[in-house]
């Protein structure tokens, strides 16, 4: 509405009306800051107008003015006097009587809202600049209307006369003159609310009448509105819209105002709204003659809400308003029982939603499209579903076999002329149009949605047209604002539609963006409707092989009837039977793949073997499976995949080995310090993740994956519920394996499922091999040894009852366990061996203590006969001799005597006992020396134990007849602290030149006594002890150079051919005084060069038994040279 | 009974739906899944500021009016009222709200319930039944 404030003029008219239009013009030229009253939002710039009235023309609004008809719309907003005077007699003699009467007419009405405006002619300023300042005219009138509103009285030079001296002083007026008239609103608005209020207040009472409050409350609206405040005019229609639908919701239950008869006028127009300053007016024009009806009622204020939003920038506060406004209408018209034309709501809903988005189409900015698209999208949704409707009524649906009959084409005229003409707009609004298409040339201009809606109305072919053309919007509109569900939900329509119009390969798409979207979020209900709708549309198309898939699909449906199911199970049937030939051509592609998760579960994945498994076993595992077909099937083959993976098995983490999270508690106080809030605060920003977060990912396109590798089974019967099935496979290669997918192939289907996602999902297929060894410690030869026999089976496959040989060399036995029963070949059963079993076979082993004088090791070794290898496993041991023995053969004159040395070289304590030495050979007799206490004696490592025993030989017996004499030395030992196991150690010995054949004997003799440097003689006595066949022997005189010294021949030949004994006689004299050792003598024989001359004559020692010393070790006492 | 209920997981698939009208019930699915649109929207917008479980009503159609509610869990409750029951008011909706979580409350105490399973609970339909109607 177009509404100025009033101000009336009194005073000099003529002068004012000179002066009107430049103010007229000067007022809405600048902005002025508006302070509102308190708790009336912040101060705003805002644009005034103002017209112009003369006082005595309202006299009836001036009357109103404190009165309870007061109209803030009609009723003046200040009042000015206006006069020229230039002069203060002047002022005295007419202007202040004339001006007084006027003020005090005013405060009859109660108004305090005025204004003195003195115009002067002359320029006193300029004259008096010098001279001291008369008191002007000016001032006076300030006196006499008092000092408070002194600011109320203004002068300004006569723009007129003075155009460019005129300028700054007219320019304050007409701030002041702005002021004043915002202080006048001000209080004015306070006012005429307060009377609203009042109103308001006696709503219920008898005569109230709600039109005459619309009106009274619209004119605060159309003032706010001129005072450029949109909102809050909004909220006056907002007001008023809510008090109304209260009203008309508060009819049906109680009894119905009278002024409610207006709203229940028969709705024979149901225009749509329309943005046109006529149509408004006519409209507003039949709310004051109370002719409305409800449905132009409600466009009336939806269009006025409409243009104030627009005037905001706020086109999407339109948008938000259209449904409320639409639906609200529609449940008052029925609360109302208003009959309505078929279809003409749908029509009335359609306009109004094609016109929200012409709107809308001239919103600018990337932000602002978004927000607007918000309500768009829906809007679109809304006006697709509205043609729809109508199309159904008016038989326009161009699908195959609708014809519009003549009843329909009837309504078809009854509705084109109720939806109204398109609005008329005047220059003003034409322009207003244009501005805004500038900003956006590109955009199609649309036409109204009346004619739009008449257009669509006229044909089929325009129906169609439309509708797809809404469609298009509502969806892609969704899509701006990334509502995709409700995107797919419209492309369900759409689908619909091409497929009532037979086009069913346009709905395609559309039905499975939506299956997809409803499959990854599992609306099963809605999944199931999706595939029905598919499956017709592969039956029209005879896409058999889809078709097929589908049936399977649907017939898995769990949500679906159990009639349905298996109606579509037997379409399956049939359908795969005449699809086998296709399915035999397309092995390349992936035409035969179906999700496997749609019609099956996978429950478990069951691995049957210990892991690991060994290679080139047999690997089975169960499969539990849920069927959803309704019947049981036959598969040729059911088979999971398995592929080689780097990872290790997921293992299970024990509860201690999670990381323990920070979480500190919160508290909240309340300034009395009581607790406010509690709450747990988590300090691992990043750390926490749900795992099962995340959308799953289901558009993936099903891929069949390598199955080289794979478990299966054939021909396997699926019954319809959980089935459990055993597949096998044998292990072939090595490594870490994870099952990977599960393909079940029914009727040449494949139904092939996504990665598999049970825990435990991999398998460890190992080969190890086998292994046998023995394990000790430090053997020592002629006692028990304890040994290990570790057999670690590996991945051998042991037979039932298999055996392991040892065998040892010579000299050593084993025997199992504790069990002295040694044996040189000793066999281990190895009963029920499992797999990877290590098994540790106690053993005991006993090397022979062989005679021996050194400690050197004795080597040994064992043959391991495995059964799982042909060749034999060599293991050398080396004992440590308990003991060493050695004999020696001693003489005394004739006699002979033997002498045992046993050392022992054991770590521990050994008891040694009945030593005996043998001899069988004839004529030997042997007579033990030894004590008894010497029967039983303990050693010591490194102790040796010596056993003295005499050996007589008869003499009968010669030592040509008996060279050698065997003995044998046996000695009983035990561990000490085994001392009832107790072995002998025999030590066989011979004994060889046993007879004494010479005796030497050396003697020093001296006149008395023998001193250093004086001569004596050595005698050299040899005497022959008994026959034998060395005649020729030499003697060495063997001494000490520093010693003695020697005079003649040390050495000599000499032959005992004949002789029984021989002395050799020497000169010696000693070079050192002491107890000296004599010299010796080495008897050797002697076998001359008998046959070549260049042959040097032998030496040949004798052993040192066959020659007795009896001067041996003597020593002579040499004193020192007297002379010295 | 009044309204029309879907209970719906974190992953935006339904746990529990209970259709005022059989009939009607794949029509008002279809309107609890576009739901979740706004849904997602309102819930991304109140992200940082303080977090209504009400979201308030989502949208409204000619024949109703929907209603959106949103546990820290992101267990989303739709509610559908006829648009004709213009009777209940705001304050209304959101004690309904109250008490359904209240109940999925109780129910997902339970220790054998599996959490963002579909529900079959008979005891749980019963008292969701008797919201609805009250």
């Amino acid at each position: 509405m177009n509404f100025k404030p009033l101000i009336t003029y009194s005073g000099d008219r003529t002068l004012f009306t000179a002066l009107q239009s430049k103010i007229e013009q000067a007022i809405p030229q600048d902005e002025i800051e508006w302070k509102r009253s308190y708790g009336r939002g912040a101060a705003k710039n805002i644009k005034l107008e103002a017209g112009f009235k003369s006082m005595e023309n309202c006299k009836t609004q001036l009357e109103n003015y404190n009165t309870q008809n007061y109209e803030i719309i009609k009723d003046p907003v200040l009042h000015l006097y206006v006069c020229e005077c230039n002069d203060v007699d002047n002022y005295k003699s007419s202007l202040k009587d004339e001006i007084e009467s006027w003020l005090k007419q005013l405060a009859g009405y109660g108004i305090t809202d005025w204004m003195i405006l003195i115009v002067e002619t002359i320029d006193m300023r300029k004259t008096s600049s010098k001279i001291l300042p008369r008191q002007n005219v000016i001032d006076k009138v300030r006196i006499d209307v008092g000092s408070k509103n002194g600011d109320r009285c203004v002068s300004i030079l006569n723009p007129l006369k003075f155009e460019n001296k005129a300028t700054e002083s007219f320019r304050s007026m007409i701030n002041r003159m702005r002021h004043l008239m915002l202080t006048a609103f001000n209080k004015n608005i306070m006012k005429f609310e307060d009377i609203i209020r009042a109103r308001r207040e006696e709503r219920n009472k008898e005569n109230w009448n709600f039109i005459t409050y619309f009106l009274l409350q619209e004119q605060l609206a159309f003032v706010l509105e001129s005072l450029t405040l949109h909102s809050d005019a909004l909220v006056q229609y907002d007001e008023l819209e809510a008090i109304f639908n209260l009203f008309i919701h508060n009819s049906i239950y109680g009894e119905k105002p009278k002024w409610m008869k207006c709203f229940e006028q028969p709705l024979n127009s149901l225009r749509g709204i329309t943005i046109c300053k006529k149509d408004l007016q006519e409209r507003r024009q039949k709310i004051v003659d109370e002719t409305i009806t409800i449905v132009e009622f409600k466009n009336y204020i939806f269009e006025r809400q409409s243009i104030l939003l627009n005037a905001m920038q706020n086109q999407w506060g339109i948008a938000q308003r259209l449904f409320p406004f639409l639906f609200s209408t529609l449940r008052e018209i029925d609360s109302l029982r208003l009959e309505t034309y078929n279809g003409t709501l749908s029509c009335w809903q359609f306009v109004n939603c094609l016109e929200v988005l012409n709107l809308c189409d001239c919103v600018i900015g990337t932000e602002n499209i978004i927000k607007c698209s918000q309500y768009t999208a829906s809007i679109w949704n809304h006006a697709k579903d509205k043609l729809y409707e109508l199309g159904k009524l008016c038989g326009l649906l161009p699908f195959p076999g609708i014809t519009t009959t003549s009843e329909q084409l009837h309504i078809i005229a009854q509705l084109s002329s109720s939806i109204g003409e398109i609005p008329e707009f005047d220059e003003e609004e034409q322009k207003e149009k244009e501005i805004r298409r500038s900003h956006s040339p590109s955009r199609k201009i649309q036409k109204p949605g009346c004619e739009r809606l008449r257009e669509a109305l006229g044909s089929k072919e325009a129906f169609q047209k439309l509708y797809l053309e809404l469609c298009e919007l509502a969806i892609s509109t969704y899509k701006h604002v990334s509502r995709l569900r409700s995107a797919r939900f419209v492309g369900r329509d759409l689908g619909n539609f091409y497929c009532a119009l037979n086009e069913p390969q346009k709905a395609i798409v559309f039905y499975i963006d939506l299956l997809r979207e409803l499959k990854s979020e599992k609306w099963n209900v809605l999944v199931s409707q999706t595939l029905l709708e598919l499956s017709n549309c592969y039956k029209k198309l005879n896409d058999n092989l889809n078709y097929t898939k589908i049936c399977a699909t649907i017939s898995c449906c769990v949500d679906l009837e159990i009639l349905v199911r298996t109606f579509y199970f037997d379409e399956l049937l049939k359908s795969l039977k005449a699809i086998q030939p296709i399915l035999d051509n397309s092995d390349k592609d992936s035409n035969n793949f179906v999700q496997f998760e749609d019609h099956f579960k996978l429950i478990d994945l069951q691995l049957l073997n210990n892991s690991p498994i060994i290679q080139d076993s047999v690997i089975s595992v169960e499969l539990k499976v849920e069927s959803n077909f309704p019947r049981e099937i036959l598969c040729e083959m059911l088979a999971i995949s398995f592929e080689i993976t780097e990872k290790l098995p997921e293992k299970y983490t024990a509860p201690n080995e999670f990381e323990m999270l920070n979480f500190s508690i919160h508290l909240d106080y309340k300034q009395d310090n009581s607790l406010n809030c509690a709450s747990v605060v988590s300090e691992n920003k990043g750390k926490v993740r749900r795992t099962s977060s995340g959308k799953p990912d289901n558009n993936t396109p099903i891929i069949r994956m390598n199955f080289k590798n794979c478990l299966r089974k054939e021909n396997v019967l699926l019954h319809p519920g959980i089935n459990s099935i055993v597949l096998s496979t044998k292990a072939f290669e090595v490594g870490t394996w994870c099952f990977k997918q599960i393909s079940c192939i029914f009727q040449k289907l494949d139904f092939l499922s996504k990665d598999i996602t049970i825990k435990n999902k991999s398998f460890e297929i190992t080969t190890k091999p086998s292994s046998a060894s023995l394990h000790f410690s430090d053997l020592v030869a002629g006692i028990d040894q304890k040994m290990k026999l570790i057999i670690s089976g590996g991945s051998f496959n042991f037979p039932k009852d298999s055996t392991m040989l040892l065998k040892c060399s010579k000299g050593l036995r084993l025997s199992l366990g504790n069990i002295s029963d040694y044996q040189r070949t000793l066999a281990i059963k190895l009963t029920d061996f499992k797999l990877f079993e290590e098994r540790t076979i106690e053993l005991s082993a006993l090397c022979e203590l062989p005679c021996r004088r050194e400690d050197t090791m004795i080597d040994q070794k064992v043959l391991l006969n495995c059964p799982w290898s042909e060749s034999d496993i060599q293991i050398p041991l080396k004992f440590l001799p308990l003991m060493t023995a050695s004999c020696r053969l001693h003489s005394s004159g004739n006699k002979k005597f033997l002498q045992v040395i046993v050392k022992s070289l054991y770590e521990k304590e050994l008891i040694l006992t009945d030593a005996l030495m043998k001899c069988l050979a004839d004529g030997v007799v042997i007579t033990d020396l030894n004590p008894t206490s010497q029967n039983n004696v303990k050693v010591m490592k490194n102790i040796s134990v010596s056993y003295l025993y005499e050996i007589e030989v008869e003499p009968l017996k010669t030592t040509n007849e008996l060279p050698v004499i065997s003995i044998e030395f046996n000695l009983m030992y035990a561990e000490i602290d085994k001392p009832d196991i107790i072995k002998r150690y025999i030590c066989p010995f011979d004994v060889t030149d046993y007879n004494t054949l010479f005796y030497i004997k050396i003697k020093i003799s001296t006149e008395e006594i023998c001193r250093v440097g004086s001569i004596c003689h050595l005698n050299l006595n040899i005497t022959k002890v008994c026959e034998n066949q060395h005649n020729d022997l030499m003697y060495e005189i063997l001494y000490d150079q520093s010693i003695w010294a020697l005079y003649g021949r040390s050495a000599g030949v000499l032959s005992m051919a004949d002789m029984k004994e021989t002395v050799i006689t020497l000169d010696v004299f000693p070079l050192t005084s002491g107890f000296l050792p004599l010299p010796n003598v080495r008897l050797s024989k002697y076998i001359a060069n008998s046959k070549t001359k260049n042959d040097n004559p032998k030496l040949i020692p004798f052993a040192p038994t066959q020659m007795y010393n009896a001067t041996k070790s003597l020593q002579i006492h040499v004193l020192n040279n007297v002379d010295q | 009974m009044t309204c029309s209920v879907a209970i719906i997981s974190k992953d935006n698939s339904p746990l529990y739906v209970l259709a005022a009208d059989m009939d009607k019930e794949t029509e008002l699915q279809y309107n609890f899944h576009s739901a979740l649109d706004i849904v997602d929207e309102k819930s991304s917008n109140t992200a940082n500021k303080n977090f209504d479980s009400f979201l308030g009503m989502l949208y409204a159609t000619e024949l109703y009016k929907i209603y959106g509610y949103m546990t820290n869990t992101k267990i989303k409750f739709i509610l559908i009222v006829d648009s004709l029951n213009s009777a209940l008011r705001e304050n209304e909706v959101r004690n309904i709200f109250r008490s359904l979580h209240v109940e999925y409350t109780n129910y997902i105490s339970n220790p054998f319930t599996i959490p963002n399973e579909p529900i079959f609970s008979k005891s749980f339909d019963k008292n969701i039944r008797n919201i609805c109607k009250a």
